[in-house]
């Protein structure tokens, strides 16, 4: 746990180096003009989104535990097994487990895991509004999920980036509406309302390890197929 | 055959009463302890068996995963070995929850445990980390271990299926407490401040960032070599610059032995009494230490005497004058005689400079004095000696002049002391006799008359043991009045026989009584009744 905290402190303290990496993200080329940003290869990028997962789910981690320590009690929290409740994110056909990924392609790869972090983006704007709600709520957990909502969407547009640079498909990122799946209801104190909460910080949590492992194991079959058993 | 047919009888029936003495029952609840995963592929389910109920029990798995209401019972049962379920990666889907149950079945029943939920990332354990080797490095002279690992086998690092962070713990051999290094992701960490000479044990192990720690890697050995010739010269250096200070601080030391020491020991003041032997004293003979002081300088000699000495009144009577005062026998004259009395409280001066001044004058002390007083100084001084120990002592019946008349200012000056004269055989004894100013003349002249006396001038005067002209307390009677001793008295009726010859004055009231006298004010400081303060002069 402490060594997530620290590895979560570490990423806030990289939080310039992240916005710079992804600057490049955010650049598009331009028809008929020469691009403003310096192109990036392939590899560099797919490395820093992999970066960007990786920090999301650190970060993610720990702001379930926080979460978790401050507004569930006891007995309802998930136990070291972490089998959570069902997410919303349960209906995407997301493979789930290593054969079934290396059976599938790059495209449905990197199609999978835009998929994930599209669905995620007003799920966590909305729980950022919630959670600014909860009487004696921690700035760092606020600051957390703030810090990940924000990543979340720049990860998107690095995704999207490597979808057209490496599927050559051209496609929109999401546009943020302020209006959600999600109503905002009030009395967020009671324990339905809370437990809902946590199940989103949760699964998001295992939505952000998916990422990361996807992608990794996208990298891999990028450098050396065969060696990625 | 019959008893063939007995013996199987007889079987039956303990069986069966036999069966029915114990009781069966269903089986127990069972209990899923834990499941494990090694590498995010394949997990482990184990389970803790109930009671039996007596009858032979079968265990069974179930699971049902997370989307699905499809039932499945336990692949494996084998692999993982006794009360065990393995799955193996075809039946393994992580993501994704499972809800397994164990269920015990026998003859009269089954029971089930209670559902658990997992998540096969949450649970992954990996193997200990691999190939540990161990060995000592050297950076500029000073050892250090490297130690380097491979991550177990099983688990897929490379593809980044898992990511492994490790932890090494390092530890003396002879001691109890591991040092624990965190080395992350990397698989080579370097350990440095050893003990020269040591040596070592290394462990490592590793977790997923989702997961539980491996359990420690073996041990691995290695010793340190010695490196011990560097810390000495260390030492030496130390050592001979702290010599070096404490040869500074030893002479700064003696150089300041004297003054320390007087500051630690401060000397004790030895007597300092001239002619004080320090020997005599040792010896413990005090008498010869008295006698020392006294044979030498004790009582002071003549160049000292001054020093002690009250100043004597020098009185200047010119030739007229003296034969008129020859002559004159109205006057109650006495011996002149100023005599320093030790019980005067004014530092051992005599009375002569206190503000009574009882002179009497003797005739034929007087002329005896006069005589040698001419002979020894011309212009005719009075002499009044003044000393403590030997008193001018003149003869009582000698005429004195009642009146003198002393000039104030230029003729009073201390000169030496006189010498009792040889001849004289007055017994030496002391008395006072005081002289009075009656009144000063036009000629700014002290006209002097003395005080009544009592003592010490009647001839024939009974001889008196030394000290004993001071009054003697003899007692303090209820209303604080002091009662004098009768000697007093006696004396006082000498003295008045001898005053109505020699004085036409009223003898003092002391004279004829016993004075009862008020205890407070005349007891003198040595605790003797004051005789100067006993005998008031009468008023004028």
């Amino acid at each position: 746990m402490s060594s997530a905290i620290k590895q979560g402190q570490w990423a806030i303290l990289l939080w310039p180096y992240l916005l710079t990496t992804s600057i490049p993200l955010d650049c598009r080329d331009e028809q008929g003009g020469l691009s403003r940003c310096p192109s990036i290869s392939q590899e560099k990028l797919l490395d820093r989104v992999i970066q960007h997962a990786e920090l999301i789910y650190r970060v993610s981690e720990e702001s379930c535990s926080l979460f978790e320590e401050m507004f569930i009690p006891f007995p309802l929290q998930l136990q070291r097994n972490q089998a959570g409740y069902p997410c919303i994110t349960k209906a995407l056909p997301i493979p789930s487990s290593k054969s079934e990924i290396q059976q599938i392609s790059d495209k449905w790869l990197l199609h999978s895991v835009l998929m994930l972090v599209q669905s995620w983006i007003e799920p966590l704007v909305y729980l950022q509004t919630t959670l600014n709600r909860y009487d004696g709520v921690p700035d760092m957990l606020l600051n957390k999920t703030k810090w990940v909502s924000d990543k979340l969407m720049s990860l998107e547009q690095g995704v999207v980036v490597l979808i057209k640079k490496m599927l050559d498909e051209g496609l929109m990122t999401t546009t943020y509406s302020e209006q959600g799946l999600f109503q905002d209801d009030g009395q967020p104190e009671m324990l339905e309302y809370v437990m809902r909460d946590y199940t989103l910080l949760s699964c998001f949590k295992k939505d952000a390890h998916k990422m990361e492992i996807l992608l990794k194991l996208l990298k891999c079959r990028q450098n050396d197929i065969h060696s990625c058993a | 055959m019959k008893k063939v047919l007995e013996v199987i009888l007889l079987l039956l029936l303990l069986v069966v009463t036999h069966a029915k003495g114990t009781r069966y029952s269903p089986p127990g609840k069972p209990a899923l302890t834990r499941c494990r995963s090694p590498e995010k592929e394949t997990f482990t389910c184990w389970w803790e068996p109930g009671s039996d109920g007596g009858l032979p029990t079968t265990y069974a798995l179930y699971y049902r995963k997370e989307s699905s209401d499809t039932v499945f019972e336990c692949p494996d049962y084998r692999t993982a070995g006794e009360n065990s379920c393995f799955f193996n990666k075809n039946d393994t889907s992580i993501w994704v929850n499972y809800n397994i149950t164990v269920v015990a079945t026998n003859a009269l029943g089954r029971t089930f445990s209670d559902p658990v939920d997992i998540d096969v990332v949450y649970i992954v354990k990996p193997n200990p980390p691999e190939q540990v080797a161990v060995t000592v490095m050297e950076d500029k002279g000073w050892p250090f271990i490297r130690v380097s690992w491979e991550p177990p086998h099983k688990a897929d690092t490379r593809s980044g299926w898992i990511t492994l962070i490790y932890e090494i713990r390092v530890k003396l051999e002879e001691e109890n407490d591991w040092e624990m290094h965190l080395a992350g992701q990397q698989k080579m960490f370097n350990i440095f401040s050893l003990r020269s000479g040591g040596k070592y044990l290394v462990q490592v192990r590793c977790k997923p960032d989702h997961g539980y720690w491996s359990e420690w890697s073996p041990s691995s050995y290695v010793k340190v070599p010695d490196y011990f010739h560097r810390e000495k010269s260390v030492w030496i250096l130390i050592t001979v610059f702290c010599a070096f200070i404490f040869l500074i601080l030893t002479w700064l030391l003696h150089m300041n032995s004297r003054s320390l020491k007087h500051f630690l020991l401060p000397p004790v003041p030895g007597p300092k009494i001239k002619g004080f032997d320090k020997q005599l004293l040792k010896n413990g003979k005090s008498e010869e230490v008295f006698s020392a002081l006294v044979a030498t300088d004790f009582p002071p000699k003549s160049s000292n005497y001054e020093d002690l000495l009250v100043e004597y009144l020098e009185v200047y009577i010119p030739e007229e004058q003296e034969l008129m005062l020859e002559k004159s026998m109205d006057l109650d004259v006495g011996c002149l005689k100023c005599e320093g009395s030790a019980s005067d409280s004014d530092s051992g001066r005599g009375s002569c400079d206190s503000h009574t001044l009882l002179m009497h004058k003797c005739d034929g002390v007087k002329e005896e004095e006069e005589r040698q007083a001419k002979e020894a100084h011309g212009p005719g001084y009075w002499e009044c000696g003044l000393s403590n120990k030997q008193p001018h002592l003149l003869h009582p019946q000698a005429q004195a002049q009642r009146q003198l008349q002393a000039r104030s200012d230029d003729n009073i000056s201390s000169i030496g002391r006189k010498q009792t004269p040889a001849g004289l055989h007055s017994p030496a004894r002391r008395s006072t006799e005081y002289v009075e100013v009656e009144r000063v003349n036009e000629e700014d002249m002290v006209l002097l008359q003395p005080v009544s006396g009592r003592c010490g001038d009647v001839e024939g005067y009974p001889e008196m043991p030394y000290g004993e002209d001071y009054s003697k307390v003899k007692g303090v009677d209820m209303d604080n009045m002091l009662l004098l001793q009768r000697e007093v008295r006696e004396e006082t009726e000498n003295c008045d026989t001898s005053s109505t010859v020699t004085t036409t004055q009223k003898p003092a009231a002391c004279i004829h009584s016993a004075m009862p006298v008020e205890g407070e004010m005349v007891l003198g400081v040595n605790g003797y009744v004051d005789t100067a303060t006993v005998c008031t002069p009468p008023t004028y």
